[in-house]
């Protein structure tokens, strides 16, 4: 328990210092008999105490607590683009088809399915007997509905959709799907997250469904409590069988040491709001499992070639020899991610060997010196976000490493909502940022690299990778499909459209407890399997 | 004229009685009443060991550059949360840097933004409350109901909405706090101002001819100064206090540049590893505060005529 005890008695000298010198002065001059109160101590004394509470061990078939860090910002999963919400709703809602643990689709509310030979219709059969939380059926027409309603409204997941041009009930049990042109990844399209999961039309329009939504899930939700946490209960007639244990609680527990701290003392049974410094040492904790593993997320940095000199491919590059990979993502992961110079990592099916950039300053000064720009000249502003602390972490190495070839860059740290503005308004020199969740080679080459990419803020644009990326779309052959892929990624980090950083491992943290859980890479969390020892 | 204009003034009857000629200059006692306060100030322990506190902050913030170790933006990937040593007293951060180097550069910002942010407290707050103090009327009732708004909000909260609109960094932070503070100064300079506009002076003064402005500025800010004095030292440390809150919330001083505020808050996801990065920015913090706080009380004590009899009998 020497850690705890360090972390109290750190907090607590702080807290008392600045208690103290608060309260040294808590009256100003007394002149109208007014205080000039000592407000500013709950400024910094806020949630600093750690948590002794009793270990209540949890009967088996209890309620598993679960820490997660932040709120959701509501439970409609068309509308919702936050992680927060689909960790909640992943055990609410079912797809058509889901990725298992390989990311590979597997079905879920569809029992099977076949493509035509022309490859532009899609049929589904869907699992008989399965009923929403509120007991009434689920049947093709839900299917249906969810689409369109997607589709129709444009909702943050309707560009998954944007091959499909009808979805129809061919009866109660068989759903069809007819595209524009063949599309491969239609699977992971619509199963590869909650986002596209098939909700209830009575439940969406009578406005339910931001707090309390009706699924066919593992788990119904119960309770919600804003700013607290939310409570799911058992679905006794959940498809794949009920759930061993009564319920989840997800609480919301921001700061990782508190979230931790809060798994040690027994609070919660598990978290994946786990300080990265601390993950080393968490192996050898007795009553706690770690469950790591790597993840297709990756965090990149963008170069925004409206501005120049970086229309310049050398001084694109230049600045991916100047920065230390390793190095930023020691520091900011704390070894917790594996080092890349391309978007996926070795894990994936769709990984592609790549090695051409190294920590070479020297390098990176001659080609600077060869594309004749003078490093002092360059505009450099990074604009991070402080809603992601690893790229403010990370800006302020990447900002040392520039100096050092002669760059002079400033560190812009926004709110994710003003970064979201500026990037998409093209305000920035540099940024960094990450695209988590990646499955398809589609989902995370064509927006953010197309020429016409809806995503593609830096304005990279090259004819070769434009035309690679659009046969990718419709090429079905497996093998045919993985090469064109590995030409976009290496042409992609050649002409440093991005620059790659790392992939993040997915760290959780859960007690002995629990068992039967099982770390996804895609970071979906999946309770329905789980026990209580 | 009968009054007698040759009295030395009782401490307890601020009015000059030189300030019934307006052609001398009032603070004809000035000197003198100044170092009488340093002397008494001097008398003090406390008051002595504030002021040099005080005094190295103000040398950290000037000469800091010349006394730092290290650079205070040199990341040092292999030296990362080291504790404190012979090479890094004050130990480094999660990026190598040098705390001890942090602390000192971050007094000048402290330093900095407290003295500008009570700088602008000051002029339109003494302003504000001695205009709605010598009219009086419906200009005191507008100016001070005003004030009452701005005062409702608790401070930190009203800095961080000012914030919020003017975007966070050290600019807007120090505009921010000076907003804040406006209303303290107001009251102060305002009841000071009742009580003095109708002593027999200023009333000479203006029978003698001067206009408003003249007798605000000649005869009634001098013999209201003293809480104004004290009310300054007081707010510098609230003001250190809230630019270290603001940082810490993120809506401050912006990274890379350090302030104890920020480093305190960097030093969050640390507490179980690396102590000494939220302790040493928190005693730098501590320290400061604390000597402006007993600086101001001392000052209080010392200059504060009305109630200076019962201040030496001790107040607290």
């Amino acid at each position: 328990m020497t850690r705890p005890t360090m972390f109290r008695l750190a907090a607590g000298l702080t807290l008392v210092l600045t208690l103290a010198a608060c309260s040294g002065g808590g009256e100003a001059v007394d002149m109208n008999g007014e205080q000039n109160g000592d407000q500013e101590a709950d400024g910094t004394a806020g949630g600093t105490g750690g948590s002794d509470g009793d270990a209540d061990a949890p009967a088996a078939g209890g309620t598993l607590v679960a820490a997660i860090a932040g709120e959701p910002d509501q439970l409609d999963p068309h509308v919702t683009t936050a992680y927060f919400s689909f960790q909640v709703l992943e055990n609410v809602y079912d797809t058509l088809v889901e990725p298992d643990v390989n990311l590979e689709m597997q079905p879920a509310l569809a029992e099977s399915w076949e493509t035509s030979d022309d490859q532009l219709t899609w049929t589904f059969h869907l699992r008989e007997g399965v009923t929403w939380h509120d007991g009434s059926d689920f049947t093709a027409d839900d299917v249906v509905y969810s689409y369109n309603r997607i589709m129709e409204e444009e909702l943050s997941p309707s560009w998954r959709f944007s091959s499909v041009e009808s979805v129809t009930a061919v009866d109660e049990s068989t759903v069809e799907i007819k595209v524009g042109s063949p599309s491969p990844n239609l699977l992971a399209n619509i199963g590869g997250y909650k986002g596209v999961a098939i909700v209830q039309q009575e439940n969406v329009e009578s406005g339910d469904v931001t707090t309390a939504p009706v699924g066919t899930g593992p788990f119904s939700v119960s309770d919600y409590t804003p700013g607290s946490s939310i409570t799911l209960e058992a679905n006794a007639d959940y498809y794949g069988g009920a759930p061993q244990i009564g319920g989840v609680e997800f609480r919301f527990i921001s700061e990782p040491t508190t979230a931790l701290a809060s798994l040690q003392s027994g609070d919660v049974q598990w978290t994946d709001n786990v300080p990265p410094q601390q993950v080393a040492s968490l192996p050898g904790t007795e009553g706690i499992e770690l469950g790591q593993v790597g993840s297709n997320d990756y965090w990149y940095l963008a170069l925004n070639q409206a501005h120049e000199p970086f229309d310049q491919v050398e001084v694109r590059q230049a600045i991916a020899f100047a920065i230390d990979r390793e190095g930023i993502t020691e520091a900011t992961m704390f070894g917790n991610a594996t080092v890349n110079q391309t978007a996926i990592p070795e894990s994936s099916s769709w990984f592609t060997p790549y090695d051409k950039y190294s920590y070479d300053p020297a390098q990176a000064t001659s080609l600077l010196e060869s594309a004749g720009v003078d490093p002092a000249s360059i505009p450099m502003e990074i604009m991070v976000s402080t809603d992601y602390p690893e790229t403010v972490q990370a800006a302020q190495i990447i900002s040392s490493q520039l100096s050092d070839i002669g760059i002079n860059s400033e560190i812009k740290s926004l709110d994710f909502g003003a970064w979201l503005d500026e990037q998409g308004q093209g305000n920035f020199d540099m940024l960094m940022m990450g695209w988590l969740g990646n499955i398809d080679p589609d989902d995370f080459y064509y927006s953010q690299h197309h020429t016409d990419g809806a995503n593609n803020y830096q304005g990279y644009s090259n004819p070769d990778v434009d035309a690679l990326l659009e046969q990718g779309r419709v090429e079905t052959d497996e093998a045919a499909r993985k090469d064109i892929y590995d030409q976009v990624a290496t042409q992609i980090a050649d002409d440093a459209s991005y620059i790659y950083l790392y992939n993040p491992d997915v760290v959780q943290a859960w007690s002995s407890d629990v068992q039967g859980y099982e770390v996804m890479p895609n970071r979906a969390i999946r309770f329905r399997d789980v026990t209580l020892g | 004229m009968s009054t007698p204009a040759t009295t030395q003034p009782d401490p307890s009857t601020p009015p000059d009685p030189t300030a019934y000629d307006p052609a001398v200059p009032v603070p004809d006692e000035g000197p003198r009443g100044w170092r009488r306060t340093v002397l008494a100030l001097l008398r003090r322990p406390v008051g002595v060991v504030s002021l040099l506190v005080l005094l190295g902050v103000l040398v950290l913030a000037l000469f800091g550059g010349w006394l730092a170790p290290y650079g205070i933006n040199e990341v040092n990937l292999d030296a990362r949360l080291q504790p404190p040593s012979a090479d890094f007293w004050f130990g480094t951060d999660e990026l190598g840097r040098d705390i001890l180097s942090r602390v000192i550069a971050s007094a000048a910002v402290s330093v900095r933004v407290s003295v500008i942010a009570v700088s602008i407290a000051l002029v339109v707050g003494v302003g504000l409350g001695l205009l709605a103090g010598f009219f009086g009327g419906w200009l005191d009732t507008v100016i001070m109901r005003s004030q009452d708004v701005l005062f409702a909000f608790p401070e930190i909260l009203l800095a961080m909405a000012i914030v919020a609109i003017l975007g966070p960094g050290v600019t807007t932070a120090t505009i921010a706090i000076g907003v804040v503070y406006i209303p303290v100064f107001a009251r102060v300079t305002r009841a000071s101002t009742l009580s003095v506009r109708t002593e027999t002076y200023v009333r000479a003064a203006k029978s003698l001819g001067a206009g408003p402005a003249r007798q605000m500025v000649r005869h009634v800010l001098p013999n209201i100064s003293a809480p104004i004095i004290v009310q300054t030292s007081l707010s510098l440390a609230f003001a250190i206090l809230s630019e270290a809150s603001l940082s810490f919330l993120g809506l401050g001083v912006q990274p890379p540049e350090p302030s104890w505020g920020r480093m305190l808050f960097d030093s969050r996801a640390f507490f179980q590893d690396a102590w000494w990065m939220s302790v040493f920015p928190g005693l730098a913090v501590f320290v400061t505060v604390l000597a402006c706080n007993l600086l101001g009380d001392i000052l209080r004590d010392v200059l504060d005529v009305r109630s200076s009899a019962t201040a030496r009998g001790g107040t607290r």
